[in-house]
């Protein structure tokens, strides 16, 4: 198996790697994130520039490339520079337009890869856990029209977004597949209301009330009560780029810690001279490969059929769930006190880590849904 | 107007090199490789000149192996127009890249040569210069600022103590200093155009060069280890190091 990337992937690991490194180091990360904004437009449009949200997406849809690979790549690098850009939601809505979106509705497309409209993901619900059917947000015909009214959760960037993909009931029980419907809903639709607060990683996140939405037939997105494949879908893409990101974010936590045991003396010698400090680095370094491995494995399955693929992403988020805290939490240990400093990037990378484990379904909820493909199959 | 950018493939400015055990070399396997930086100061440059109007085609060579072709298509990604690979498995030195480009300039006719001072690898900083003498063209080293118009290049160079600006009559060959620009970032849509960009494989044979080395390593060492400092009671007894230890003053 060959493991290189091609040409073009390389080409746009290298530039994207150096433009995080030379614009988005760790200072103007930290501002950013805690910015009213939590994101920076301007560094959005430079993105959108370079053609690295273009490289989310298929040339069908309007981007360069939308491979499993092409995700990977980007978001390794963006979890690199730990990125608050709204990366995610723009793979979770954009490839449920992708997938599901009429012609009209593809045109914001466009829009969203050339960074001029930014679309966030409303599907998570207060007492949905992880479970991506449970949908009690109500859609129901009245007229000719659609009436909303529920609530979503901790939906990325909410705050910025010019539009929503919002999943809502139209039919069935809460936690049934079939009767999940899909919206396409503007920023500033009456009745939509917003409480944006900061992630605890860095970003901004929102809780979106629905009270008496009205939208036309047209924002429906696919065919009506059919939105869980699509939901499927994009969730699947949002992992593979959850993991790379996790990858990227542990090699640069391993080598700050590799750096760090290099430098730090005790009783006249380097740390990291001690045999007990570097079984744990070896163990670490066998375990993000273990973790690298997974995401490669899911890139590489991510158009596979349905079971092939989905076990491969649940294998994978299963790996980064527990491969990234235990990285997160061994390098901190292994740096002692300074590890928990705010000054130094290594806490924020151990942060994301962690909350990469709770986003779009967490290691218990991966292993379970891992299991349960394999025997229904 | 056309300009030739000869452009080499290094060992990444970002790894740290480990020598052979055998000290007849640097180990290079499995080791990232790219764009020689002061060659990708040349490629930027060349384009810019195109942006502005003053050059109608960039022309890119590398002289290596056939992995050259991946650093080529970065230089057309950046925005150069098309490439040249002289594709050769053994050692390449200074003077044989030089006489690979001389025979290079006798069939393209490039009103201009521009490419980095030095390689990052093993830091010759000669290939310019005997381009210049095998051609018979003026030369501009260690450009920090280069302007193209009515025939001749316009260009600053930095040296001890100041700047320098020379005026040279086209054709020339100009190396690039640090300063000279900063490189743009590749964008994916111009990394999807340049594999559309013609890349033309030719063999040393083919221009008629002999590229037999002429020097030979003897050995190839790590530095050695900066040893650890001392302090030192007064300025007296540091004045008195300085000059009778280190022999420095």
């Amino acid at each position: 198996m060959n493991f290189q990337h091609t040409d073009d992937r390389r080409m746009l690991a290298d530039s994207l790697n150096r433009f995080v490194a030379e614009q988005y180091g760790f200072e103007t990360r930290d501002r950013i994130a805690k910015s009213p904004q939590g994101c920076s437009p301007e560094l959005w449009r430079q993105f959108a520039d370079l053609g690295v949200i273009g490289a989310l997406f298929g040339e069908d849809d309007g981007g360069f490339a939308g491979g499993g690979f092409d995700i990977a790549v980007v978001f390794e690098a963006l979890g690199r520079g730990l990125v608050v850009e709204p990366f995610l939601p723009t793979v979770l809505a954009g490839s449920a337009i992708a997938h599901a979106g009429n012609p009209a509705q593809k045109a914001l497309l466009a829009e969203i890869i050339g960074g001029t409209r930014i679309a966030a993901f409303a599907h998570g619900e207060p007492d949905a856990q992880h479970e991506f059917n449970q949908v009690q947000t109500r859609a129901k015909r009245v007229g000719a029209q659609w009436q909303l009214d529920g609530v979503k959760a901790v939906v990325q960037h909410g705050e910025q977004a010019d539009v929503f993909v919002l999943s809502a009931r139209s039919a069935g029980a809460v936690d049934d597949e079939a009767g999940i419907s899909l919206f396409l809903v503007p920023a500033g639709t009456p009745g939509l209301t917003l409480r944006g607060y900061p992630t605890i990683d860095g970003g901004r996140a929102a809780e979106l009330t629905l009270a008496g939405v009205t939208l036309g037939a047209d924002a429906l997105l696919g065919a009506e009560g059919a939105g869980a494949a699509t939901i499927e879908h994009s969730v699947g893409k949002g992992v593979l780029a959850l993991c790379a990101e996790s990858v990227g974010a542990m090699d640069v936590a391993k080598d700050a810690t590799l750096d760090y045991l290099r430098t730090r003396k005790q009783f006249g010698v380097p740390i990291g001279s001690f045999q007990a400090l570097q079984h744990r680095m070896a163990d670490l370094l066998v375990e993000i490969e273990q973790a690298r491995s997974a995401v490669i494995n899911a890139a590489a399955a991510i158009d596979a059929e349905r079971v092939i693929r989905e076990r491969a992403l649940s294998a994978a988020k299963v790996t980064i769930g527990r491969v990234g805290p235990l990285v997160a939490e061994e390098c901190i240990q292994l740096h002692g006190g300074i590890g928990m400093t705010w000054e130094l990037p290594l806490p924020h990378y151990a942060k994301r880590l962690v909350m990469i484990d709770h986003q779009l379904g967490d290691e218990d909820h991966h292993l379970a849904r891992f299991i349960a493909l394999g025997r229904a199959n | 107007m056309k300009i030739l950018v000869p452009v080499k493939r290094v060992v990444d400015y970002n790894v740290k090199v480990r020598v052979k055990a055998d000290g007849t070399g640097v180990d290079t396997a499995n080791v990232k490789m790219s764009m020689n930086p002061f060659d990708e100061i040349a490629v930027e440059e060349a384009v810019r000149l195109k942006e502005k109007g003053a050059v109608s085609e960039v022309v890119v060579v590398s002289c290596g192996v056939a992995q050259c072709q991946e650093t080529l298509r970065t230089a057309m990604a950046i925005g150069a127009d098309r490439a040249i690979l002289v594709e050769c498995a053994d050692e390449l030195q200074p003077l044989a890249v030089a006489k690979l480009l001389k025979a290079l300039a006798d069939n393209e006719q490039p009103q201009l040569v521009i490419l980095g001072k030095q390689a990052i690898d093993d830091d010759c900083n000669q290939t310019g210069q005997m381009l210049a003498a095998l051609t018979g063209w003026p030369q501009a080293t260690f450009a920090s600022k280069v302007e193209v118009a009515d025939g001749s290049a316009t260009v600053t160079r930095e040296v001890d103590g100041g700047l320098e600006t020379l005026k040279v009559k086209l054709p020339a060959v100009i190396t690039t200093d640090l300063r000279l620009n900063e490189p743009r970032y590749v964008t994916l849509p111009n990394i999807m155009k340049a594999k559309k960009k013609p890349l033309e494989v030719i063999k040393p044979a083919d221009l008629g060069v002999d590229v037999i080395p002429r020097l030979k390593t003897l050995k190839v060492s790590e530095p050695p280890k900066r040893g650890a400092g001392i302090k030192v009671p007064d300025v007296a007894t540091l004045v008195d190091k300085l000059k009778n230890e280190a022999k420095v003053i």
